[in-house]
């Protein structure tokens, strides 16, 4: 076991805007894709990258996420995508599984909120076949009724589970506090209750209206030049069939805005650590406050200088990890804080937060902050395209929210010119004053007293079904 | 799909033969300055970035009793503060010139890693080169950072039940060697360390002789020598540290640990002393971890998880350790699930092994998905500096990296099963559960 200094990203909830932070350079950020075609309908970006003998392949389809879900039938999303791994017509699961271990290649088909997401990765000589098996996964799953009742008792498991945890389940309650019935609230993994009416049918229903080629985009990147690549595809990727019914509407409603403050607070009576997450809304991917909010919340809470980690770990010790961080989908967005700290310093670590959030919202960044931000996104942007999935990935998400290719070169170039005017700006819209939501988990009998002064909370207890 | 071990975090092997033109052993150049202090370089213009790693040989085997979790404390120390560069002040000058950073410490070694733009180089290499030479170690920042530490074990062990049966077992099966203890030590010895201790340890351990430079990226690799030879060059040489003596004693009989604790789901874990990675036998215990726990298809996560639905994961495999350490197979079980029958089920597993071995498909699936593994690594600059570095500190010469799979694919299948039948047996067998409070429900 590794202990590193800082704890990895927790963002489990959020959809990140992409490779988060840059330098101007010269040339574009991300290569121009060739672009491919197919009879269906699909199209597919192309890049050839021969350093490292791998191939990687990733597709959104659009609308197959678990905000596309009925309310009756949350976690529906992710649990159709799985099960498309879990046999085909030709294949049952073992088998499946045993021709991707056998060639050491990763595949899998997850569902989030706007979209379900298909990647695989493998070498380059087998990568013929790990298209050939996720064509057969998006086109002749087998929906054996036996695999749909193995991923349910597993799925009703792991959420048990992941309540012994608080630092993963704390993301769950937070989550249904902001967006209560809102299809944005629905858990990817479903809930006990919703778990348990699941049937094939339901599944079979959602893929059936989802999983089309007129809402898919895909790319391949790696060491596979064109020639090869073409013929590959139509015989695989080609196989998808558009249905004769007009695609379903994949418009999600506008996001829920808190008015006052939410709080609710969850008793796990074992806990030694409080940990929490506070929400606000947050602005839609392609708003064009991206960079200089991306500035700010660098400055905020994005880096381990930034004010909230200064803080409350370098000067004060009271955590391991802080930070603030944004979610971004087509409809909005959502602009979150969490950290966790010894349930006797829950109070203290809220006050200094809440003290930060009115300093940056009154008195803004200065110049000699704003000027290291700029450097920090611009220096760090590069290398978070260096693989072939990054590349293949931003392909995908970009075409998928109709940015363009030049997207990371002209907000680059906007971060390169922001000033601290700019920052306070976005500070005053997207960090929180008086409206948000509020989650915490902790031993309720000795964090309770030190929460009363932030008002009216709402008791959850973590042993009771659900979130 | 494809669930990976999280054991195995490095996975060096590759054949040589098929090692791209990206990267091979004559693109590393090596110097030793006159100090001990020994520099690889690696010039790669992919991206304009540049991938700044400092390796020094001490982990947690270097402790002990009173100072266990040292190693890590001083991890974070390093960036608290020199006689020149105040506290802080080596994360803001980095993150002002584009630059972001972490660490780890590990059993064995601890790692500085650093990413930033070309412009900042000669700035970063002055800034490591300075705290090699001495940290301020300020009280009340001294003090702060223990705090930061208790609250990363909480997080991390006290708060994880899985992380706290598995410190347990580690320090049931390991009895004399400093393998003993977790990388982040015991509570009661975070809370009491003392500063002309954690001094005493840092000038031991922190010297040029006892690193390794790694720079990988954008760079120009004859003025980079340059640089590191004016900033590290006058650094004095330091005595060696002590060699760590301890060896562990053979396990006569199997142990077992029993926890309780408030729980939703109980855990289990079950692990056996196993060889170094000098060792023979350590190849064909990394060849076994694959089939039989690597992925949906291996043999104990289809037992275990699809066919008799007892758990929720698993995962293992052997420790990449200087000295021998363990063989670990965790499950997650599923909440009330029988854990006799889960032992049981590894039991006939691993009897089968002993017995029979792996198929020859086995052993090509497990060398496809270690050379899968070890490109995926090959893919940034920070990859190849971590892949290089840690092989030259755990194996003692990076080239080792360039040779790798030429070994995995010299071992014969029958050595799977030789090295099983003298590794997972049951004297040399230490298995934990923890059921929550009031007996398995």
């Amino acid at each position: 076991m590794r202990r590193f200094r800082r704890a990895a990203p927790v963002l489990a909830l959020l959809v990140a805007i992409g490779p988060a932070a840059g330098r101007l350079l010269a040339g574009p950020q991300l290569p121009s894709p060739a672009k491919i075609v197919l009879r269906n309908g699909l199209t597919i970006y192309h890049l050839r990258s021969a350093d490292v003998p791998l191939v990687s392949f990733r597709m959104l389809i659009g609308g197959a996420g678990s905000a596309a879900e009925p309310a009756a039938a949350e976690g529906v999303a992710d649990l159709a995508a799985t099960l498309l791994t879990k046999g085909t017509s030709k294949m049952d699961a073992n088998a499946v599984a045993e021709a991707l271990d056998f060639m050491g290649a990763t595949f899998g088909i997850g569902a989030a909120e706007e979209y379900a997401q298909v990647y695989g990765d493998s070498l380059a000589q087998h990568f013929p076949r790990l298209l050939e098996i996720a064509a057969d996964a998006l086109v002749e799953p087998a929906f054996a009724p036996a695999e749909l009742e193995k991923e349910r008792a597993l799925r009703i498991d792991g959420l048990k589970a992941a309540k012994d945890n608080p630092g993963a389940a704390v993301r769950y309650y937070f989550q249904k506090a902001y967006f209560g019935a809102h299809p944005m609230g629905h858990l990817a993994d479903g809930t006990e209750a919703s778990l348990e009416k699941m049937t094939v049918g339901t599944v079979e229903g959602f893929y059936r209206a989802h999983y089309r080629p007129d809402r898919a985009i895909a790319a391949v990147v790696g060491d596979i030049d064109a020639a090869a690549l073409k013929p590959l595809l139509e015989r695989t990727l080609g196989r998808m069939v558009r249905p004769a019914a007009a695609a379903p509407d994949a418009a999600i409603p506008s996001l829920p805005r808190p008015s006052g403050k939410t709080l609710v607070l969850v008793d796990k009576p074992d806990a030694t650590q409080a940990y929490f997450v506070l929400g606000a809304p947050g602005f839609a991917m392609g708003d064009k406050i991206t960079a200089a909010a991306s500035a700010m919340n660098t400055l905020f809470g994005g880096r381990f200088t930034s004010w909230l980690n200064t803080e409350l770990r370098i000067k004060r010790g009271l955590t391991y990890g802080v930070r603030s961080s944004a979610g971004n989908w087509a409809v909005g967005g959502l602009t979150s804080i969490s950290s966790y700290t010894k349930n006797d310093k829950i109070g203290e670590m809220l006050d200094i937060v809440f003290g930060l959030l009115r300093k940056a919202r009154s008195e803004g960044f200065g110049a000699e902050e704003t000027e290291s931000a700029r450097n920090y996104i611009l220096g760090q942007f590069p290398p978070s395209l260096q693989t072939n999935g990054s590349k293949a990935g931003a392909y995908v998400r970009l075409a998928f929210y109709k940015r363009g290719f030049d997207e990371y070169d002209r907000y680059l170039d906007e971060i390169g010119r922001l000033q601290p005017a700019a920052l306070k700006a976005a500070a005053e819209r997207l960090l929180p004053q008086d409206d948000y939501v509020l989650v915490v988990v902790g031993k309720a009998a000795e964090i309770r007293p030190l929460l009363a002064k932030y008002g009216a909370w709402r008791e959850k207890t973590i042993s009771d079904p659900g979130f | 799909m494809r669930k990976r071990a999280c054991l195995l975090v490095l996975a060096l092997a590759v054949l040589a033969l098929s090692l791209p033109a990206a990267l091979t052993k004559d693109d590393v150049k090596v110097r030793t300055l006159g100090n001990g202090l020994k520099v690889l370089l690696v010039e790669d213009h992919g991206v304009p970035s540049v991938a700044l790693y400092t390796f020094f040989r001490v982990g947690s085997r270097n402790e002990r009793p009173g100072l266990t979790g040292v190693s890590h404390f001083i991890e974070h120390m390093m960036f608290n503060g020199t006689p020149k560069i105040g506290p802080g002040e080596f994360d803001r000058r980095m993150e002002f010139r584009g630059g972001s950073n972490n660490a780890y410490t590990g059993d064995d070694f601890t790692a500085y890693t650093d990413w930033f733009p070309p412009a900042a180089l000669e700035a970063i290499i002055e800034m490591e080169a300075d705290r090699i030479q001495g940290l301020a170690f300020v009280p009340e920042v001294f003090e702060s950072e223990r705090g930061v530490i208790a609250s990363e074990r909480r997080l991390g062990v006290d708060n994880d039940n899985d992380s706290l049966l598995a410190e347990t077992v580690r320090a049931t099966a390991i009895m004399a060697h400093p393998y003993h203890w977790d990388v982040i030590g015991w509570m009661s010895d975070i809370l009491s360390w003392r500063r002309d201790e954690v001094m005493a340890y840092y000038r031991t351990y922190y010297a040029p002789g006892n690193a390794v430079l790694v720079v990988v990226g954008d760079i120009d690799p004859v003025r980079t020598m340059a640089l590191i030879e004016k900033y590290y060059g006058p650094v004095p040489a330091s005595p060696a540290p002590p060699p760590v003596a301890t060896v562990e004693p053979p396990q006569l009989g199997p142990k077992t640990v029993l926890m309780r604790k408030e729980a939703q789901a109980p855990s289990f874990r079950v692990v056996w002393h196993g060889p170094s990675v000098k060792d023979p036998d350590y190849l064909p215990l990394a060849i076994l971890a694959k089939p039989l726990l690597e992925g949906e298809s291996s043999r104990l996560y289809r037992r275990l998880v699809r066919e008799e639905e007892l758990a929720i994961s698993v995962y293992g495999g052997i420790a990449e350790t200087i000295d021998p350490q363990l063989f670990t197979i965790e499950v997650k079980p599923r909440p009330g699930a029988d854990l006799d029958r889960i032992e049981r089920t590894i039991e006939e597993e691993l009897a089968k092994v002993r017995a029979s071995g792996i198929a020859p498909q086995e052993l090509d699936k497990a060398l496809n998905i270690i050379r899968a593994d070890f490109y995926q690594g090959l893919q940034t600059v920070a990859g190849k500096a971590n892949q290089i570095g840690a092989a030259e500190v755990l194996y003692g010469d990076f080239a080792r990296l360039f040779t790798m799979m030429d070994d995995y694919a010299a071992v014969k299948v029958d050595r799977v099963k030789e090295a099983a039948g003298k590794y997972l047996v049951e004297a040399n067998k230490t298995v934990g559960r923890l059921v929550p409070e009031g007996g398995a429900k």
